[in-house]
């Protein structure tokens, strides 16, 4: 059995046996084949060939196959899984949103608005001391605190500083004002500090933050026992 | 050169696609009906000889469970065809794990695709099942979706990861192959 010399009309010839050759090109083919007898012979191979694949087929169960599809409903529709993401990934994009807005406002307020939060804190801290002390100038200290807290927008600290803020002198009040996150406690005279300071000692549930101390012996003696 | 029963095929394809996404689950069993034939053809050529059955259908759910996928770049039977071979190519890779052994030798999926020439009563398919039989397991593919099938050396090569251009070689190699082993 020859080859015939023209490859591409030997190349189609797969083509022409499925017809799947355009008009023009089929025309070609054909004319070429009339006349090839090496042509021929392969085309009648190629049909031989395919006719003896085609009765080899195994046999498949369709319906079998078909029963075991995905639904086209359950395919369309999304999964309970994907809602449920879908919602976590709207929170995380809403509070890193949130969060972020509230970070760049911060960042923005002018620095003499800055002694804001951590007055607050110190107000927060002071007010429940100031109403267990009978001292006249640490009430009015921790009171000066609490209504620097109280002329934003603390609540709490108001409200636990009402009753003292009466006894608490306008100069007081502006030294107390003057406390800011930089540290600057200068406007409260010692006692004041002191009476704070022992105010927030004796506040309960106050974390462990610093390790416990360690105590190091240090053996003086030398090795040869000397 | 343009393929006009291949184009309509197609567009018959993709119109099936569609319905059944739209709810349609009868133009899945048209579409089964379209392909398993062919799929199953394609298994046997590449030495698939026990569980065709279960392989084109593990094939088709798959290819249903990821039509959002199929772009139509290809036809949607090339793409079953790409999607089977990757299945019987883990599948023996599973098994040779399985086994515990070497990699699966060329003569080894020729035996098992000798062995079917009893089911073949007439004498001159027989030569010629032995004939294509006698392939390489590559050659044997490509020889097979050409001849039984019609593909072109481009959708051949989409479907058994080669080139178009060794698609080409594979086939003529195959049919000078063939030839030979007639013409003994």
């Amino acid at each position: 059995m020859n080859d015939c010399t023209n490859a591409d009309i030997r190349d189609q010839l797969p083509d022409l046996l499925h017809d799947r050759l355009t008009v023009d090109v089929r025309e070609v083919v054909v004319a070429h084949v009339a006349d090839c007898a090496d042509c021929r012979e392969e085309l009648e191979l190629l049909r031989d060939v395919r006719g003896a694949l085609l009765i080899r087929t195994p046999r498949v169960d369709v319906g079998q196959i078909v029963a075991a599809l995905p639904k086209p409903a359950a395919h369309a529709a999304p999964s309970r899984r994907f809602v449920r993401m879908d919602w976590r990934i709207a929170a995380a994009v809403t509070f890193l949103a949130v969060g972020g807005s509230s970070v760049a406002l911060l960042e923005r307020t002018p620095s003499g608005n800055r002694s804001f939060p951590d007055s607050n804190v110190v107000a927060a801290i002071a007010a429940p001391g100031s109403a267990a002390t009978d001292s006249t100038s640490t009430a009015s200290a921790t009171a000066a605190t609490a209504a620097t807290a109280a002329s934003s927008i603390a609540p709490t600290a108001s409200g636990a500083s009402t009753g003292s803020s009466e006894v608490a002198s306008g100069a007081d009040v502006e030294d107390a004002a003057d406390v800011s996150p930089g540290g600057r406690f200068s406007g409260l005279s010692e006692t004041q500090l002191k009476s704070l300071l022992d105010d927030i000692g004796q506040l309960p549930d106050v974390p462990v933050t610093e390790p416990d101390p360690v105590t190091i012996q240090v053996n003086t003696t030398s090795p040869d026992g000397q | 050169m343009t393929d006009p029963a291949r184009g309509s095929d197609d567009r018959r394809d993709l119109e099936l696609i569609a319905r059944w996404k739209g709810g349609d689950e009868r133009a899945a069993t048209e579409l089964v009906e379209r392909h398993a034939a062919a799929l199953a053809r394609f298994a046997a050529s590449s030495g698939e000889r026990n569980d065709v059955d279960e392989l084109v259908q593990d094939t088709f759910v798959r290819a249903f469970n990821s039509l959002d996928g199929f772009r139509g770049d290809s036809s949607f039977r090339t793409w079953l065809f790409t999607i089977q071979r990757r299945l019987q190519l883990d599948r023996r890779r599973a098994e040779k794990r399985r086994r515990d052994k070497d990699e699966v030798k060329e003569d080894d999926a020729s035996t098992e695709y000798d062995a079917l020439d009893t089911l073949v009563a007439n004498e001159t398919q027989a030569k010629l099942t032995a004939a294509v039989g006698r392939l390489s397991p590559t050659q044997r593919e490509v020889f097979s979706l050409r001849v039984a099938e019609g593909l072109s050396y481009k959708e051949i090569a989409e479907a058994v990861g080669t080139t178009e251009g060794a698609a080409r070689v594979h086939y003529h190699n195959a049919m000078r192959a063939v030839k030979e082993f007639l013409d003994e």
